[in-house]
C-alpha cells in the first residue's frame, strides 16, 4: 500500500472509529436532525416550503460540511504539530508530497461521510420529491469542490499559522464570512457590495447553484459558471495547502 | 332646459362609462378536469370566455387573473408567481361578436380557501369588466412528513451514539 492511502486510510480511520471523530459526526447529526424537527413542528408551510427546506438542508449541510473540513484539515497539521506527531510523520521515508496527498484523502473522506449521513435527512424533508434528485446532485457537484477547499484552506492555515487555536480562529472567521450569504436576506446581497462579493466567495457560489436547481428548477448543467468558481476555490486552497506544507517540511 | 339637463348627464355616463368598457363580457368557469377536492400540488384549470357583444372593435385588450385568499383572518391577495406561469393575456383587437377563450393552468401552493376572478380592460375604457368569481379550497398535505422526519433525526444521532460507546468499551 503506498504511503499516501496508508495515511488517508488512518485519517479517515480516526474520523470513523475514534471518539474524537465520532464526536464530530455526533455534533453535524443533531445539528441536521434538530432542523429536521423544527421542521416538523412547523404546520404551516407551503408547497413550495419543501423546495426551500430541501434548500435550506442543503446549504446547511455545506456549511457544517465546510466546518467539519476545515477542522479536520486544521488538525491534519496543526493539530499533529502540537501533539507532537508531525516531527514523527515527517522523519518517515514518505515523500512530502505522498504525506499531502494522504492528509488531503483524509478531508475527502470526511466530506464523503458527511455527505452520506446527509443523505438519509434530504430523504426525510423532501417528502414530496420535488428536485430533490437534483439537490442530492447539485450538492455532490458544487459542495464537493467548496467544501473540500475549506479543507485545505485549514490545511494552509495549520501549516502557516504558529498555533492550532489561531489558525482555528481565523479559519471560522473565513468560513463564517463566506457563509454570510445563508444568513443575509436577498435584499442586501443585491446591493453592489453583495454583488461583488458573490463573484469572489465559493460558498456565494454553491448557494445560487442550489437556488437555481431546487427552487427555480434550472437544469445542473447550466450551473457551470458557479461550478468554475468553487472549481477555482478548490485550486486555491490546495495551491495554499501544498506550499504551507512544504514550508513545514523546511 | 330639461332637455339640456338630460343631454349633460347623458354626456357625463358616455365619459365615465365608454361603449367599449360595456361591450365586453367575461365568463368564467372552471375545468371540467378539475379535482373536486384539490389538495396541494394540484393542479386546477380555469377557462374564460372574453366575448365583445357591442358593434365597434375594442382595441388594446389586457386580462388578467386575480386570487385571494378568503380564510378568515388570513384574508389577503395571493402572489401568483409561484401559482401560475401564466397570469395575463392580450389581444391586439377583438371584432364585434368574436370571443377570445384563454385557459389559466395553476399548481396548489397553499392550503386554504380561494376566490379566483378574471379582470378585462382593453384601451379606450375607463372601467373594469370582471368575470363572475370561481371559488375552490385546497386541502393540506404534510409538507413534512413527521414519520419520515423522526426516524431519521432521532435515529442517526442514536446509532453515532452507539458506536461512540462501543470504541469506549473496546478502549
Amino acid at each position: 500500500m503506498s504511503a499516501a492511502r496508508l495515511i488517508a486510510r488512518k485519517e479517515a480511520g480516526e474520523l470513523l472509529l475514534s471518539l474524537r471523530g465520532l464526536s464530530w459526526l455526533m455534533a453535524v447529526a443533531v445539528a441536521l436532525s434538530v432542523f429536521g424537527l423544527l421542521l416538523v413542528s412547523n404546520t404551516e408551510l407551503s408547497l413550495l416550503d419543501n423546495a426551500q427546506v430541501v434548500y435550506d438542508m442543503v446549504a446547511i449541510v455545506t456549511a457544517l460540511g465546510g466546518l467539519l473540513a476545515l477542522v479536520v484539515g486544521l488538525d491534519a497539521v496543526a493539530g499533529e504539530r502540537e501533539r507532537g506527531s508531525l516531527v514523527a510523520l515527517l522523519l518517515t521515508p514518505a515523500s512530502r508530497d505522498a504525506i499531502l496527498s494522504g492528509k488531503l484523502g483524509g478531508i475527502a473522506v470526511a466530506w464523503a461521510v458527511m455527505y452520506a449521513l446527509a443523505l438519509p435527512y434530504l430523504w426525510a424533508v423532501g417528502s414530496t420529491g420535488q428536485n430533490l434528485r437534483e439537490a442530492v446532485t447539485i450538492l455532490a457537484v458544487l459542495g464537493s469542490p467548496v467544501v473540500l477547499g475549506f479543507g485545505f484552506f485549514g490545511m494552509a492555515l495549520g501549516a502557516r499559522l504558529a498555533t492550532a487555536r489561531t489558525a482555528l480562529l481565523t479559519g471560522l472567521i473565513g468560513l463564517m464570512i463566506s457563509a454570510s450569504p445563508l444568513l443575509l436576506g436577498p435584499s442586501l446581497r443585491q446591493s453592489a457590495i453583495g454583488r461583488a462579493f458573490d463573484v469572489i466567495n465559493p460558498i456565494s457560489a454553491a448557494v445560487n447553484a442550489y437556488d437555481g436547481v431546487i427552487i427555480d428548477s434550472q437544469p445542473v448543467l447550466g450551473q457551470w459558471p458557479h461550478a468554475l468558481l468553487a472549481a477555482a476555490w478548490l485550486v486555491l486552497a490546495l495551491w495554499l495547502a501544498r506550499s504551507g506544507f512544504r514550508r513545514v517540511a523546511r | 332646459m330639461k332637455l339640456v339637463g338630460l343631454l349633460f348627464a347623458l354626456g357625463l355616463a358616455l365619459v365615465a362609462n365608454p361603449s367599449s368598457a360595456e361591450t365586453l363580457s367575461v365568463d368564467l368557469r372552471p375545468a371540467a378536469a378539475n379535482a373536486a377536492s384539490p389538495q396541494m400540488g394540484d393542479r386546477l384549470s380555469f377557462r374564460t370566455t372574453i366575448r365583445n357583444d357591442g358593434t365597434a372593435a375594442v382595441h388594446g385588450l389586457i386580462a388578467w387573473i386575480s386570487l385571494v385568499q378568503l380564510d378568515k383572518g388570513k384574508e389577503q391577495p395571493v402572489d401568483l408567481e409561484d401559482w401560475s406561469a401564466h397570469k395575463a393575456v392580450t389581444a391586439a383587437s377583438l371584432a364585434p361578436g368574436q370571443i377570445l377563450e384563454t385557459d389559466w393552468p395553476m399548481r396548489l401552493i397553499q392550503a386554504g380557501t380561494y376566490r379566483v376572478v378574471v379582470s378585462a380592460v382593453s384601451r379606450g375604457s375607463a372601467g373594469l369588466v370582471v368575470s363572475p368569481f370561481a371559488d375552490f379550497t385546497v386541502r393540506q398535505k404534510p409538507v413534512v412528513e413527521s414519520q419520515r422526519v423522526l426516524p431519521v433525526a432521532l435515529g442517526l444521532p442514536l446509532l453515532i451514539a452507539v458506536a461512540m460507546l462501543w470504541r469506549r468499551r473496546r478502549r
